[in-house]
């Protein structure tokens, strides 16, 4: 697995010994960095749509700001004596950012910023906030912003998501459902117990998952978190209750 | 769980984004995981396979408090009260007291969807009740909402339950000694003040002792011979009527401790109580649960899903409260706080329910009907 963006690390960063949960973090670096690789790569495309400029400067902005995620997760990993590597073409994270680059295709600005901020921000924001509360140090702390930030950057969005679903919330929400038959279920079944679909790509071994409670997690508190925030970010949109809940209770386990 | 479950915005409106108006919003949640899983089914679909129980497991507790379904209660009198059903979501296994804060902020924060939704009144189901009656202040504001535990039908169809399974069993409730177990809630106040009077003795149980001497106070001003105990085994094995109106932490704390062919009535939550082998004798219902005798629909349909009783349309009597409400066109807080039930507001709010023809749903308990006479809307009074 080579990673397909390089990036620039700090050379004052040292190296400690390599402790007995490091490969596991190891491996939820490599997710998270992944992720913030294809969001930068997200938002670089999204730039290139838009109408207003200063909308375009917005995303190019998100886009350097979601590389300076992944560079600080680069660090966080040196930091604990291991290379963090990145699969932006890994099965799932390529189907994602083939969801997204549909959008692109259609010049849909209001489809990329759905799937982008509510569905793989919902993911981002609940699975990093988990990890902040356990990771070691600064490698929790870094985990922990990094949630915050991006959680800032949701209430743009959801301003811009209001606005066009008060204009015809019937087409909003049939978008919506669209993107999460694809977006989601993908997402689903990478927090799933199990991969049932063979290795991810990113993970430099086997599965994580099994070894998440090691370090005090799991992968069912990771999903279940990120369905919570998913569910609230729809509901602050305004989307039925009831509709969402089951759109969510029909996702593979 | 890290994050609060609680804070979410519900609208009031359909698929089509038209809105929709909301008479009655019921504040629920599951009492199993068997009743879960079966809502979760619903909501899935044919299509797709059920959720393993590990998984029912893992993913409930992180579900935010939202309207699962619509509900529609049809009057005798020819009207309909539109509603919703809201579950909190509160997961079975976490009733106990250490989950106390997080389950208050699940009912507050289905008390909040109720309030986006437009609901003119709403009824707290179950344990939300329980949580809620002495915490009224803690829930949200909502200018055109408001809010009752629906404790006083409760109490209501209790009463009218011991009638009824007095009368099927020949015997005489002045001739009884009533326990009331729970007796200083809001509910099992309520019983005791309907029911004191026409007793030839009450016994009380609670846990906290100066509420008890209180009620005992209250009760023998009116000439009741009171007795009272902070644990049921105090009491001598005399009672031939028992209502528990809390859970008991075990039913075998009442083995020894009533009259062996004694009625029981589980009005407690969850109903955990049974007839026995070690009690063969022991006449168990289930308490405090009415019918809609004009119907009820579900959309989606959710019949005998969250209604799980062995009888069509019976619901708690505490959800029943803020149908007759709304089927009455009284959107007001008919039941709040605790120990203010008295048998002139159990006897109004019995009779705005008749007359929307809700009233004591048939008797049974776990193993099912308890009599197969029973029928529905056959009320046997209590004594006047």
């Amino acid at each position: 697995m080579e990673p397909v963006i390089g990036l620039n690390r700090s050379p004052a960063i040292e190296c400690i010994s390599v402790s007995p949960g490091a490969p596991i973090w190891q491996d939820v670096l490599a997710q998270a960095m992944t992720g913030e690789l294809v969001a930068a790569m997200n938002y670089t495309c999204l730039s290139e749509i838009c109408d207003d400029p200063a909308e375009a400067a917005d995303a190019l902005e998100h886009a350097q700001g979601e590389r300076r995620h992944a560079a600080a997760f680069a660090a966080e990993g040196l930091k604990i004596g291991v290379d963090v590597p990145n699969n932006v073409d890994a099965k799932h994270w390529k189907r994602l950012r083939g969801v997204f680059m549909g959008c692109i295709t259609e010049r849909d600005f209001i489809g990329c910023l759905i799937v982008q901020e509510i569905m793989l921000e919902s993911f981002a924001v609940a699975s990093y906030a988990r990890v902040g509360k356990v990771g070691p140090g600064s490698l929790g702390r870094t985990f922990a912003s990094i949630a915050a930030e991006e959680e800032e950057h949701i209430d743009h969005a959801m301003a811009i998501l209001g606005t066009e679903r008060a204009r015809d919330a019937r087409r909003f929400d049939d978008k919506v459902h669209r993107l999460h038959l694809a977006v989601m279920t993908t997402l689903a079944e990478m927090l799933a117990r199990e991969c049932r679909h063979g290795h991810c790509e990113v993970c430099h071994g086997g599965c994580v998952k099994p070894s998440l409670p090691e370090v005090a997690l799991t992968a069912a508190e990771l999903r279940g978190a990120s369905l919570q925030q998913y569910l609230k970010t729809l509901d602050t949109l305004g989307l039925p209750g009831e509709v969402t809940l089951a759109w969510v209770a029909q996702l593979p386990v | 769980m890290g994050r609060s479950v609680a804070g979410i915005a519900f609208a009031g409106r359909s698929r089509r984004g038209r809105s929709i108006e909301v008479d009655f919003a019921l504040v629920g949640h599951q009492e199993s995981w068997k009743a879960a899983a079966d809502v979760l089914a619903v909501l899935r679909g044919p299509r797709h396979a059920p959720l393993p129980d590990d998984d029912i497991r893992d993913i409930l507790p992180w579900i935010p408090p939202r309207a699962v379904c619509h509900v529609d209660a049809a009057s005798i009198a020819g009207t309909t009260a539109r509603g919703i059903y809201i579950d909190s979501f509160i997961p079975p296994d976490r009733l106990g007291a250490a989950s106390t804060h997080e389950n208050i902020a699940r009912v507050r924060g289905a008390a909040a969807c109720a309030i986006g939704a437009g609901a003119k009144i709403v009824s707290l189901g179950g344990f939300s009740s329980i949580l809620i009656e002495g915490n009224f202040n803690r829930l949200p504001e909502g200018k055109d909402t408001v809010f009752t535990t629906g404790n006083t039908l409760t109490v209501g169809f209790i009463v009218q339950g011991i009638g009824k399974m007095c009368a099927l069993e020949g015997r005489s409730i002045r001739a009884s000694t009533l326990l009331i177990v729970g007796a200083t809630g809001d509910v099992g106040s309520g019983c005791a003040r309907c029911l004191a009077p026409f007793v030839k003795r009450v016994l009380l149980g609670a846990r906290n002792v100066e509420r008890l001497r209180r009620l005992a106070a209250e009760l023998e001003a009116d000439g009741v011979q009171v007795e009272i105990a902070t644990d049921p085994r105090q009491f001598s094995a005399e009672a031939d009527l028992v209502i528990c109106a809390a859970s008991l932490a075990s039913p075998s704390l009442l083995l020894g401790r009533i009259a062996p062919d004694a009625i029981v009535c589980d009005a407690g939550y969850p109903k955990n109580l049974a007839a026995s082998p070690r009690m063969p004798r022991a006449k168990v219902f289930f308490g405090g649960l009415g019918q809609v005798t004009g119907g009820l629909r579900f959309a989606p349909d959710f019949r005998g899903i969250l209604n799980r009783h062995p009888f069509p349309d019976v619901v708690h009597g505490c959800l029943l409260e803020g149908m007759a409400l709304a089927l009455e066109g009284r959107f007001e807080p008919f039941s709040q706080g605790r120990g203010f039930i008295t048998r002139e507001r159990v006897a109004e709010i019995e009779t705005v329910a008749a007359r929307h023809g809700i009233c004591l749903a048939p008797l049974f308990n776990a193993d099912g009907p308890v009599d197969a006479r029973s029928d529905s809307c056959k009320l046997e009074p209590v004594p006047a």
